[in-house]
């Protein structure tokens, strides 16, 4: 630890972090735009200057340095004993001098020469660096007469445009594209005030490469400025009409963690949030533009019964009814249960319990997306497994580890039964010839879903369950990091949460289920699933809890 | 009158000198084979240090001091050879590249000996198609010859020299752009520290040395350090002396340029006056002398007042400009010197690499604005200011007389100042481009205030008269500080 004088406050920090970290950690803003956390840093911004403090041998004393330091780059180190300054510090910088503010404003001046100031049409105001410290730290006017740059509007690939005449050059999203994705999409062309980023194109400036990758959509949010914008949110909305859930993506299980913008009509933006030992700053595009299933109008808005082969609307009441006898004129063996990986543990622990206490039945399975292609990042990976809970959900459901989601065990597990509760809930779910054969043999077919997927459409009974972004929970991801997400929109029609549409269903069936929202049974789960001990809702909060303590 | 004295220069025009042959009868390579029969790398990179050798690219700073920090534990080392001589106004190194390349091989051989360097790239200014082709073919000649190569006569060291074009960017000239446009990448100067020393070509240590500078070698060691410390002007002559600590030994070759009847290079003692070089270069053409550029397009500009300035790394920079690359630009009474600002700012325009913010807006945001005034453009107003400031008691109301404000010109400077500041010698980019900008633009602007001011209330530019355009030295910021070594003082 290094003891440094931070403007007039003492403070530890870590040796190697740098000034704008050091500042940051103690309530202290450093203005910035170039430096990431998560990328090099070029120190081309020159925003974030600071005024570190030298000892100055012919005065004998500590003083300012001649120069300004980038707080980007420099780091703080405990220093040997003889070279600590004022006998005890290792490190002495101020942030606020007249000089650092002088630099900023003068800094600040630069950047916005050539700024359209369109902020009125800009998707990024509100969220803006650029404006935000031009209103702390910049001098409010202007003293640029000259023509200003008009570089052009860019389509640089499916979801982000390039609005040239934005862009400061603090040249993050190259950076990000070179260092995290490793594909090198952008660069820049020309030179001096002439700088412009693009994708590589042929002399009639048609593109040459596209930016395509599969983490493309984080450039968008690194981008200080409404330089790179999504076309997926462009004028969709102004940030402060939104409100904010931090929550978990459901396309994999990597479980990266996510912000959701939504307002009253739906779901609006995915952005990741910092995880350090998840997906650090970063999502993929397929969590990032998959949210608008939930927002979809053909979302199951109430149960169905299956009436003369079709299905028909019906109330909840019924449909409950109609499971209910069904299920206690078959004999328990003949009843499985199938879990589902899409579903919140508390989902597949009611599950689990109704089986096992309620239903008593051994027949218990699990399914889910099938699994795809893993596709591997310099610094990022996305999983395989297209479920956010597949390790969750056989803890819950007591499932060995090698409780698969492929077809021949999913066909394995109904192939005697009955009468099966099958839970599926994810965007997209197919099924192949014989897996709809498997379940047409099935006399009584009770599917929750939240649309009427392939499985829905064999079944007898519909309940209409609801997406991660309407209701509470946590998911398990594969390396054992137990994570909540969070409610952001109310369920669409009579769709009810699906942990209570289980218990409603335990209930009618004998059981004695008297939870009242979801952290509930996340309490149970501590208590009785082993290595869940610290997953409860409250220790788990925004940061997740490792399974079992972090030590399995 | 002061004599030319060549070393680097001796044999430039001998003819043939460029092939082995040739250079080994004019002791060509000999001092090489004294460097590596007679003396430990150690030894060699002692006598640089004592010989008080300066960087000659541009910095001026000690090449012993620069050799020293370079950590011999880390495997391998490189040399790059600084041959981008892109400064305007500056054209030494060419001639060497053109007419007498196996000196710098020489040079470039007992440095990377002195060093324990085995690879040595030279980055030659992609224009000087000539040059490189005569490089080339030197360096064809010592592989054959057996000077470069594995286990070089028979000594067990080994080198490989590599000539690399540039494409055309001044900025590549500054030494950590070099070694990214080596690298192959966009010409941008790195971050310092880490310095090239430690962490320079590949992450590894290497020394950035220019042409002139490696040049120096082959003579230091074929004569010794007492014999180079020699060279240099005797100090006690002139009425402004450097600090004798900061000796500025051995020649140098001024490029001069411009209003003298005789331009060129001339080889001479480092710390000559600004006067007495004009003399040499045969005197001024024209009636006389208005200003003079002392150390390339970078370096601040002198007046007639200031002429008495010796013409070396340390003496420059206590008048607040500096030697540079020794490129010299004499201007006579014909010469307006907005224009000339318009014309230096256009290049600084052109060539900033765009990596940092001040540089690159701020730029051609000076451009502009000199554009501005030299169109006739430039702002003016009147303006009616309280008679005391508030603070020396004065009250509102008090009206003083009718004053002339020059808008353009305060902002000229005052966006100058913040690309990299004149008086706190600071800057805030990234490399020190940004201070080759400004610097110049600032001392244009306050030492010839009067033409400037002309431009802007005749609306087109003026050219004074030498006297008239010349702000006097009492009022000249920098000939009121030469005597004051503000570079290392404290901030206060
Ligand atoms: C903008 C800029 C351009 C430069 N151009 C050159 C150049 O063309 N040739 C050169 O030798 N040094 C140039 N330099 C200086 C180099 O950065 C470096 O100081 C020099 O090559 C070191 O060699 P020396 O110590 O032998 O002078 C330039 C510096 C700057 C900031
Ligand atoms: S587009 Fe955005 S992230 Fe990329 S260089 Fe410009 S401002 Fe920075
Ligand atoms: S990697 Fe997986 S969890 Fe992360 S954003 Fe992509 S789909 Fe979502
Ligand atoms: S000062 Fe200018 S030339 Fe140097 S890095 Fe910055 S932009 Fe490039
Ligand atoms: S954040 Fe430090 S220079 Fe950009």
């Amino acid at each position: 630890m290094a003891f440094i004088k931070l403007n007039d406050l003492e403070v530890e920090v870590e040796d190697g972090t740098n000034i704008i970290e050091a500042a940051r950690q103690h309530g202290i803003e450093v203005p910035h735009y170039c430096y990431h956390p998560g990328l090099t840093r070029p120190a081309n911004c020159r925003m974030c200057l600071v005024e570190p403090h030298v000892f100055f041998p012919p005065a004998g004393k500590v003083v300012p340095d001649r120069q300004l330091a980038t707080g980007c780059t420099t780091t703080v180190r405990t220093a040997p004993p003889d070279r600590k300054l004022d006998g005890k510090y290792d490190f002495i910088v101020r942030t606020d001098s007249p000089r650092v503010k002088k630099a900023r404003e003068d800094i600040l001046e630069f950047l916005l020469v050539h700024h359209p100031l369109d902020c009125p049409v800009c998707d990024q105001a509100g969220e803006c660096d650029l404006q935000d410290f031009s209103y702390n730290h910049g001098s409010g006017k202007s003293r640029y007469l000259e023509v200003k740059n008009v570089p052009p509007k860019k389509d640089l690939g499916p979801d982000v445009l390039l609005y040239s005449t934005r862009c400061i050059v603090c040249t993050r999203c190259i950076r990000f594209c070179d260092e995290v994705a490793g594909t090198g999409e952008l660069g820049l062309i020309h030179r001096g005030s002439h700088d412009e980023i693009d994708i590589p194109r042929d002399h009639d400036e048609n593109p040459l490469r596209l930016l395509d990758n599969k983490l493309a959509g984080n450039v968008v949010d690194i981008c200080p400025v409404g330089a790179l914008i999504s076309k997926d949110f462009l004028f969709k909305s102004r940030p402060w009409f939104m409100k904010q859930v931090n929550s978990v993506c459901p396309g994999c299980s990597v479980g990266c963690n996510i912000t959701v913008d939504y307002k009253e009509d739906g779901l609006y933006r995915i952005q990741p949030r910092f995880h350090e030992d998840i997906n650090q700053h970063w999502m993929c595009d397929d969590g990032r533009l998959g949210y608008h299933y939930v927002n979809s109008e053909d979302r199951l808005q109430i149960p169905m019964k299956r009436v003369d082969g079709e299905l028909v609307p019906t109330s909840w009441a019924d449909a409950l009814n109609l499971v209910v006898e069904k299920f206690s004129e078959t004999d328990p063996d003949s009843i499985a249960i199938i879990g589902s990986a899409q579903a919140t543990n508390e989902e597949n622990y009611l599950l689990g319990k109704l089986a096992h206490e309620i239903l008593k039945t051994e027949s218990i399975g699990l399914f889910g997306r099938e699994p795809d292609e893993e596709h591997k990042f310099p610094q990022f990976t996305i999983d395989a497994d297209k479920n956010p809970n597949t390790r969750g959900a056989r803890d819950m459901l007591k499932l060995g580890d090698d409780a698969s989601l492929t077809e021949e065990v999913f066909r394995d597990g109904i192939a005697n039964a009955k009468a099966v509760y099958l839970v599926n809930g994810a965007p997209e779910r197919p099924l192949d010839e014989t897996a709809k054969q498997a379940l047409e043999a099935v006399d009584f077919l009770v599917v929750q879903d939240i649309f009427e997927s392939d499985v829905a459409q064999l079944a007898d009974v519909v309940l209409p369950g609801v997406t991660f972004a309407e209701k509470e929970g946590t998911f398990t991801n594969a390396k054992g990091w137990v994570q909540r997400i969070h409610r952001a929109v109310d369920p669409p029609g009579e769709a009810r949460t699906d942990w209570e549409i289980i218990q409603q269903l335990a209930n009618r069936l004998g059981g004695e289920m008297n939870y009242h929202f979801a952290g509930e049974i996340a309490l149970d789960i501590a208590e009785n699933v082993p290595d869940y001990q610290d997953a409860t809702h409250q220790k788990i909060g925004d940061g997740g809890v490792k399974l079992n303590g972090g030590n399995n | 009158m002061v004599q030319e004295r060549r070393i680097l220069y001796e044999h430039l025009d001998v003819p043939d000198i460029n092939t082995f042959d040739v250079f080994r009868q004019y002791d060509g390579y000999k001092r090489f084979e004294k460097a590596i029969k007679e003396y430990q790398p150690d030894d060699i990179c002692d006598m640089v240090m004592k010989s008080g050798l300066k960087g000659r690219g541009g910095a001026g700073f000690s090449t012993g001091l620069k050799w020293s920090f370079v950590p011999r534990d880390i495997e391998p080392r490189y040399l790059c050879c600084n041959a981008d001589e892109s400064e305007p106004g500056t054209f030494s190194n060419r001639y060497v590249l053109e007419r007498n390349p196996h000196l710098l091989i020489e040079g470039i051989l007992i440095c990377c000996y002195a060093m324990g360097i085995s690879t040595a790239y030279v980055y030659i200014r992609g224009e000087f198609t000539l040059g490189k082709r005569m490089l080339d073919a030197a360096i064809e000649e010592a592989y054959q010859q057996g000077y470069l190569g594995k286990d070089i006569l028979g000594s067990g060291f080994d080198l490989d020299i590599y000539s690399h074009p540039g494409a055309g960017a001044y900025i590549c000239g500054e030494e950590t752009g070099l070694i990214e446009s080596l690298e192959g990448k966009r010409g941008q100067p790195r971050v310092k520290p880490p310095f090239p020393a430690v962490e320079g070509l590949f992450h590894k240590p290497t020394v950035v040395q220019n042409v002139e500078t490696l040049c120096n070698l082959p003579f230091l060691m074929g004569n010794g350090v007492e014999w180079y410390t020699d060279i240099g002007r005797t100090y006690g002559d002139t009425r402004f002396d450097p600090p004798q600590s900061d000796p500025n030994t051995g020649t140098k070759l001024y490029c001069i340029s411009g209003d003298v009847n005789k331009p060129g290079v001339y080889e001479l003692d480092l710390g000559l006056t600004a006067e007495e070089l004009i003399e040499v270069a045969g005197g001024v053409r024209g009636e006389r002398v208005k200003a003079v550029i002392p150390g390339g397009s970078s370096a601040p500009i002198l007046t007639h007042y200031e002429l008495e300035c010796r013409l070396d790394f340390t003496s420059l920079t206590l008048w607040k400009s500096m030697l540079g690359s020794g490129g010299i630009i004499v201007m006579n009474e014909t010469r307006n010197i907005v224009d000339c600002l318009l014309n230096i700012m256009k290049f600084y325009a052109h060539e900033s690499c765009g990596q940092c913010t001040p540089c690159r807006w701020g730029t051609p945001w000076v451009r502009d604005i000199v554009q501005r005034i030299a169109d006739g453009e430039g702002r003016q107003t009147t303006m009616q200011r309280p008679k005391f400031g508030v603070a020396e008691g004065g009250r509102w109301g008090d009206t003083g007389e009718m004053e002339e404000v020059y808008e353009d010109l305060d902002l000229l400077e005052s966006v100058a100042n913040n690309i990299a500041n004149v008086d706190t010698m600071t800057w805030n980019t990234i490399c020190v481009f940004g201070i080759a900008v400004s610097w110049p633009a600032v001392s244009y602007l306050r030492k010839f205030r009067p033409e400037f001011e002309a431009a802007i209330r005749e609306g087109k530019l003026v050219t004074l008269s030498v006297e008239e355009a010349t702000v006097p030295p009492e009022e000249n910021y920098a000939y009121q500080q030469r005597i004051v070594p503000s570079l290392f003082e404290a901030p206060t």
